[in-house]
């Protein structure tokens, strides 16, 4: 049975279309990841899910229960704010408690999930404190513990990170994957940050302008996008349209292109001469021969170099371990077909 | 100079002004009040010859002082939480909903401020007539007072309920709270200073408000300033104007006094970014 079925979702503000048709899967205990940029529609999925927000067309369902006309406070569900929104006047322990007093656990229940979770968060010693006492971390963690004592089965993220400094963003994300899996959670998790998602998620959904783009792990997200957002939104990509001009067995053919020929292997044919091709940087190897090019531009980044290289006027990146050439010098690149990925041609 | 300097003589004036303003006028409203009525304080003499508290004792006996402490201490907390009351919903409104012409209508809301406050007594009494209103005298007056200073009201209420997080709310509702306990945990924090700052305006405002009380409540209803007014007008007699105005400030300390705590208690809302 799937957690959370979502079927032909729609939301419209008036004239404003901000989220259209959009139907996903999440099975039990998945990690799904809302991704796109501001306006893509993450958030307002995410209100649909909790129930804060309802569709205008479309359904959805719960554990096999349709809820979507439930209000938030009758779903079970548990959303982790941006803002954490922990209440300014309650101490931690209120903040905690609040969720199972207002769904009339008993007390000693009460008192189990708490120690539960302040011990799994590491905050048992902040407990008495009120939370403009708390640093950002432990802020976050109580919002956290705070959705986590209310026992979903789904449990909805809104950011959360974003208020964090980088090297505690790391330390945080592992923490709420551990958290996410030892309770057995179903997790859906909105950002706009695309390292964040690779790094998390099960699955990752990529919204583009209230549209699904594309569903897969991340993985298949990096390695094989399916549209020119996808590529470009997730990772650097280099993007060619080109032409077909010939092939090389069953599934190697070869496209013209404005910095020269490359080869792309593919399963499937494509429908039509006119195609669109993606590589990463780093699927570039310097040194053998096939595609000239001038570095207009080297930035030395520790574990690899990046360059801004020129062909025919057209500027592309590449990214290498070791890099010899210095701006100006002419360099020698090849693709392998493998590397190459043909995009969907009517995205 | 050294910042020391500047200071320490910044300081000496400030105590002087405090002097000039608080000491000087209490010590004489004291001295008056103790001039016993058998021999007259002249301008030759430093002190009162003869000093007695014949006048505190008369007057608390012998005026409507007493009466005009009780009407206008009920009157004014009522007034107060009336205006609060009536100005709770309009004030979630402003402050809450969005809809055209919304600062519009906070603008339309302190107009009546404007108004010389004579003016509006006037028209509201007549008002009161009109609807027949003015027979029950006290009743007349609390509910001129409450509608009067309701703009005060609702302008500090709206920037209370503006203060309100809506991811508080949010938050709540997603704990599974009930409207009553949205109400508390999210509500109630932001707005507590701006209901208390308005009980606390609208209370002075009432007590200190002349025209209504004095057109619809004179002669049967003795507010303060409506007392206070008289004896400083046709019954001006000095001694007993100085006892007046002590007992007074009594309650006015008080006030001060409370008014002060709740300023001090800051309110974590506003106090933390992040809550």
């Amino acid at each position: 049975m799937v957690a959370i079925k979502i079927e032909r979702l729609t939301k419209k503000f008036g004239d404003f279309t901000a989220l259209s048709d959009v139907s996903l899967d999440v099975q039990p205990e998945e990690f799904v990841t809302l991704l796109g940029p501001s306006g893509c529609g993450k958030t307002t999925l995410l209100k649909l899910i909790s129930g804060f927000l309802e569709p205008s067309e479309g359904r959805i369902q719960m554990g096999g229960t349709d809820v979507t006309h439930i209000p938030p406070e009758k779903r079970d569900t548990a959303l982790c704010f941006q803002s954490y929104a922990l209440f300014p006047h309650l101490t931690v322990r209120e903040n905690l408690e609040f969720g199972p007093r207002q769904k009339k656990v008993p007390v000693s229940e009460r008192k189990a999930r708490i120690d539960d979770v302040s011990e799994k968060l590491d905050l048992t010693a902040q407990l008495e404190k009120l939370p403009n006492q708390l640093s950002g971390g432990q802020q976050q963690r109580v919002s956290l513990g705070r959705a986590l004592a209310m026992r979903p089965s789904v449990i909805l993220f809104d950011e959360p990170l974003s208020n964090l400094d980088a090297k505690l963003r790391d330390q945080v994300r592992i923490e709420i994957r551990r958290i996410q899996k030892e309770y057995g959670l179903t997790a859906i998790y909105v950002t706009h940050d695309q390292a964040e998602a690779l790094a998390m998620s099960d699955r990752i959904v990529v919204l583009n302008d209230g549209r699904v783009e594309q569903v897969d792990s991340p993985e298949l997200l990096y390695h094989a996008p399916k549209t020119k957002f996808v590529a470009d939104f997730i990772g650097d990509a280099n993007i060619f349209p080109g032409t077909i001009v010939g092939q090389k067995g069953d599934n190697i053919f070869q496209v013209e292109t404005t910095i020269g020929t490359i080869e792309v292997e593919t399963p499937t044919a494509p429908a039509s001469k006119n195609v669109n091709l993606c590589w990463r940087p780093e699927s570039a190897v310097i040194g053998n021969i096939g595609i000239t090019a001038k570095v207009v531009h080297r930035a030395f980044q520790g574990h690899f170099t990046d360059l801004m290289v020129e062909t025919n006027g057209t500027i592309f990146r590449v990214q290498a371990k070791r890099v010899e050439a210095q701006e100006g010098d002419d360099i020698q690149l090849s693709v392998s077909p493998n590397e190459v990925i043909l995009l969907d041609q009517n995205a | 100079m050294t910042v020391q300097r500047v200071n320490k003589i910044l300081l000496i004036a400030l105590l002087s002004v405090c002097a000039i303003w608080l000491i000087i006028p209490f010590t004489m409203a004291v001295l008056w009040s103790l001039v016993d009525p058998s021999e007259p304080w002249t301008a030759d003499k430093v002190l009162p010859p003869v000093m007695s508290l014949f006048r505190w004792t008369d007057m608390w006996e012998n005026s409507s002082l007493k009466s005009a402490l009780i009407a206008s201490y009920t009157l004014a907390p009522s007034a107060a939480v009336l205006s609060l009351l009536l100005a709770l919903p309009t004030a979630f409104a402003l402050g809450r909903i969005s809809f055209p012409g919304r600062e519009l209508a906070k603008m339309l809301c302190l107009l009546p401020l404007v108004v010389p406050p004579f003016i509006t007594a006037i028209f509201f009494t007549s008002l009161l007539f009109q609807i027949g209103l003015s027979s029950w005298r006290p009743g007349a007056i609390l509910f001129a007072h409450s509608v009067l200073f309701m703009p005060f009201a609702i302008r500090i209420l709206t920037v209370s309920f503006e203060q309100v997080r809506q991811d508080h709310i949010d938050a709540a509702r997603d704990l599974g709270a009930s409207h009553w306990a949205r109400f508390k945990v999210a509500y109630l924090p932001a707005l507590k200073p701006g209901i208390f700052a308005t009980l606390l305006i609208v209370f002075i405002q009432s007590i200190e408000e002349f025209a209504i009380a004095f057109i619809v409540g004179s002669p049967d209803v003795v507010t303060i300033p409506t007392l206070l007014y008289s004896a400083l007008g046709q019954d001006y007699v000095r001694p007993n104007a100085a006892v007046l105005s002590l007992i007074l400030v009594v309650p006015n300390v008080l006030l001060m006094l409370i008014l002060e705590r709740l300023l001090r208690s800051a309110n974590p809302t506003l106090s933390s970014g992040k809550g």
